[in-house]
């Protein structure tokens, strides 16, 4: 559980400050290169051609399309495709190849898409999961990426101007394919493949996707306006009162921190809710917009205006969810608006902006379907999947605007609607739910929209459809710091049974080992961990005992819950192994690290129920979940890997993989 | 930002890189600088730290 703050410190990304030195210096150097660039245009454009007959000349492909649906289940797929139910898919797969794709370890979208892009395992990108750890003070943090503060900030009174520039950092090391291409002169295209925020720099296009912050700074808070109660907290989210005032309801929306200001006081915008014509009307700083019950509006721009002056510009639509007796208003989180990015979301800067006004703007945080409002119950089922499929269209319409505009190149999307109806559906997976029947349609859609890619693929492409893992149920959630505690190897201050989130009353000092993250647990490592008990000699002794002693566990019914204990020093090689997790727990189906547990809290109970509507997952053994792999063309390879993707883009375009990259060309 | 370094040295950092599995000479110094930066860099205070995982599906 996210502990509760106070209000002030709910913005916790640079948002309005950067947004405004953001937009007058990007408005200054816009002006000046826009000069530049119209005095050198004949020649970049004679080089740029010189440059890219050069680069195409060992091409075997004019163009080469990469279609990612994230969590495709390869024994779903497979057994829809010989029902009839997949037709496009199967026409791919009898007309060129459709294989199980390896996945990486732990078999998650982070860890894997990385591994797509880089060619490497995560021992040389240094992704090992949604999470690591600060081996000062062993709290989480986001692994893909660090927004800071501005070093230097001038103090005027209350007034707070930054002297110097936010640091934006990707953790995701080593280089993607597209980079590679680019500097061969390959024109890519990359829409939301994860973990690309901040975007790189290269010679090329790209959207940001996965880890992506709405404009509080978060990896996305909804907000429910409700009659029902006072204000309280949700796990992700916050509730706030609507008062009735005459003929309606007066709320306020809360954005940004104020960074302007001494305390950065929470930005907020007024509103009213009034009744009209059987329906609703919603005021906001000076526009009314309709609020028809059950219908989602359209985007709607929310401008953050702060102590001088300047504004942070966000995205954010609303749905009514109940009118009588109590009425009450979910608000999607506060994306950025893509047209006016107060961080940077694409590359080169403009492509955002020039995506919105081409094709209409869209949602741009990272984790777009707001999972946890449907957790929480602020919306229901029927909301969630219309969400979730107006975000597909969205990037369907990038997809394939990308596909009519690219005559040779790489063009690479990623779709997440595949993994988040799989996680928010599974449990109604083969009841007599009206919503029983949502993944396969999610399949068919899928299948559809493959149907479409191919209609863009001739002898000169190469079209990869691949998902990055596949998918099972989650019933059952493993406290693994439960468990540290209960075998002797995590210990609590005052001998307490439980303790807070991210390891509060944690006794560091007689604690041999820990939880943190969905995909498994570390040594207190003398010399690393600040501070650390296990001495290095005693670390491989260590880890063959605990390993040995957690295989051996067991649920109630006498099921395994833990099918493998992978030391990661025995999975991986490369410069970033020293930050990973000692041990990836290859969980059984049906099993996973609990929510509490991945967040260092420890619990009474090492293995209960999961009662969340979130009821698929992957976060088992890579083994039991594979992705897919289907292309156009003939795959030879006997044991594809999602790390063989990179290699194979370079090598269709005549390019040698690097010596660092790891996997293998498929064709 | 540009740092000068020896030619000799910087033969040594590009084959200490390629053994290592760096994809430049560039990752490796920054990856090492990175490590040295760290151990006297300021911890960011932990509410705001953890208040960025906030509405990460996985987790609670």
């Amino acid at each position: 559980m996210v502990p509760r703050f106070p209000v002030e410190l709910a913005y916790v990304g640079p948002g309005a400050g950067f947004a405004f030195l953001g937009s007058f210096l990007a408005l200054l150097a816009g002006f000046f290169l826009s000069l530049l660039s119209l005095v050198l245009w004949p020649f970049r454009v004679a080089w740029l051609a010189v440059r890219r007959r050069k680069g195409y000349r060992h091409a075997q492909v004019k163009t080469a399309i990469f279609l990612g649906l994230d969590g495709l289940d390869p024994r779903v797929t497979e057994r829809l495709m010989a029902e009839g139910k997949l037709p496009n898919l199967a026409r791919l797969a009898a007309e060129g190849s459709y294989t199980r794709l390896r996945t990486t370890y732990p078999a998650l979208s982070p860890v894997a898409w990385s591994t797509f892009a880089t060619g490497v395992s995560p021992a040389k990108h240094n992704i090992f999961d949604f999470l690591d750890r600060s081996l000062k003070n062993y709290l989480p943090q986001l692994s893909s990426a660090r927004v800071g503060k501005p070093e230097h900030v001038l103090r005027l009174g209350r007034l707070r101007i930054p002297l110097s520039a936010v640091l934006i950092d990707l953790r995701r090391k080593s280089q993607p394919f597209w980079k590679i291409l680019g500097r061969h002169g390959i024109g890519c295209t990359i829409l939301r493949v994860p973990i690309t925020f901040p975007p790189e720099k290269f010679d090329g296009r790209l959207l940001s996707a996965m880890c992506t912050p709405d404009l509080k700074g978060t990896q996305g808070s909804f907000s429910q306006f409700t009659t029902r109660v006072e204000r309280a907290v949700y796990e992700n989210g916050d509730r706030f009162p609507l008062r009735r005032v005459d003929g309606g309801f007066a709320g306020e929306i809360e954005g940004p921190g104020d960074t302007f200001l001494e305390g950065a006081p929470t930005l907020r915008i007024p509103f009213l809710v009034v009744p009209r014509h059987g329906a609703f009307e919603l005021r906001l700083a000076g526009r009314s917009v309709r609020l028809t019950p059950g219908e989602y509006t359209a985007w709607q721009r929310l401008r953050f205006r702060t102590a001088i002056g300047a504004a942070a510009s966000g995205m954010v639509r609303f749905l009514v969810t109940e009118t009588e007796p109590e009425f009450s208003l979910y608000m999607t989180p506060i994306n950025i608006d893509p047209e006016r990015p107060a961080l940077p979301i694409s590359h080169p800067p403009y492509y955002a902006a020039y995506l919105a006004n081409l094709l209409g703007t869209y949602a741009t945080v990272g984790m777009a379907e707001d999972t946890w409002a449907l957790n929480e119950g602020a919306i229901d089922e029927d909301a969630f999947l219309r969400q979730a499929w107006d975000i597909f269209a969205e990037r369907e319409r990038m997809f394939l605007n990308a596909l009519e505009n690219t005559r040779r190149g790489v063009v690479a999307c990623v779709f997440d609607t595949s993994d988040r109806l799989q996680h928010m559906f599974y449990r109604r997976l083969g009841t007599a739910d009206r919503h029983a029947g949502a993944i396969e349609e999610m399949y068919r859609r899928m299948d559809a929209l493959v149907g479409r890619a191919m209609t863009f693929v001739n002898r000169r492409a190469a079209l990869f459809v691949l998902s990055d893992h596949g998918f099972c149920a989650f019933r059952r959630s493993v406290n693994l710091n439960a468990w540290l505690r209960d075998n002797g190897y995590l210990q609590l201050e005052n001998g307490d049974r439980e303790s807070g989130s991210f390891f509060e009353g944690v006794d560091w000092s007689r604690t041999r080992a820990y939880a943190l993250g969905l995909g498994g647990f570390y040594l207190n490592l003398k010399g690393r961990e600040a501070q650390g008990t296990v001495e290095t000699a005693a670390a491989d002794r260590l880890k063959a005992e605990i390993a040995g002693k957690l295989a051996a566990l067991r649920d109630d019914d006498g099921s395994t819950p833990i099918r493998n204990v992978y030391a990661t020093a025995s999975l991986y090689r490369g410069p970033y192994l020293d930050a990973a997790p000692d041990f990836i727990v290859g969980y059984n189906e049906g099993y996973r690290c609990s929510w509490e547990g991945a967040v260092g809290k420890v619990s009474a109970q090492v293995i209960e129920d999961n009662p969340k509507a979130w009821s698929g997952d992957h976060c088992v053994d890579p083994v039991l979940v594979p992705g897919v792999l289907f292309s156009n063309r003939k795959i030879g390879a006997a044991d594809p890997g999602i790390e063989d993707l990179a290699p194979t883009a370079l090598k269709l375009f005549g390019i040698e993989p690097p010596a660092w990259m790891e996997g293998t060309a498929l064709l | 930002m540009n740092v000068k370094l020896k030619k000799q040295l910087w033969e040594k950092i590009a084959q200490a890189a390629a053994a290592a599995g760096y994809s430049s000479p560039e990752e490796f110094v920054e990856h090492v600088l990175e490590r040295e930066v760290a151990k006297i860099d300021r911890e960011e205070p932990s509410e705001e730290v953890l208040a960025r995982l906030k509405g990460l599906g996985y987790i609670d």
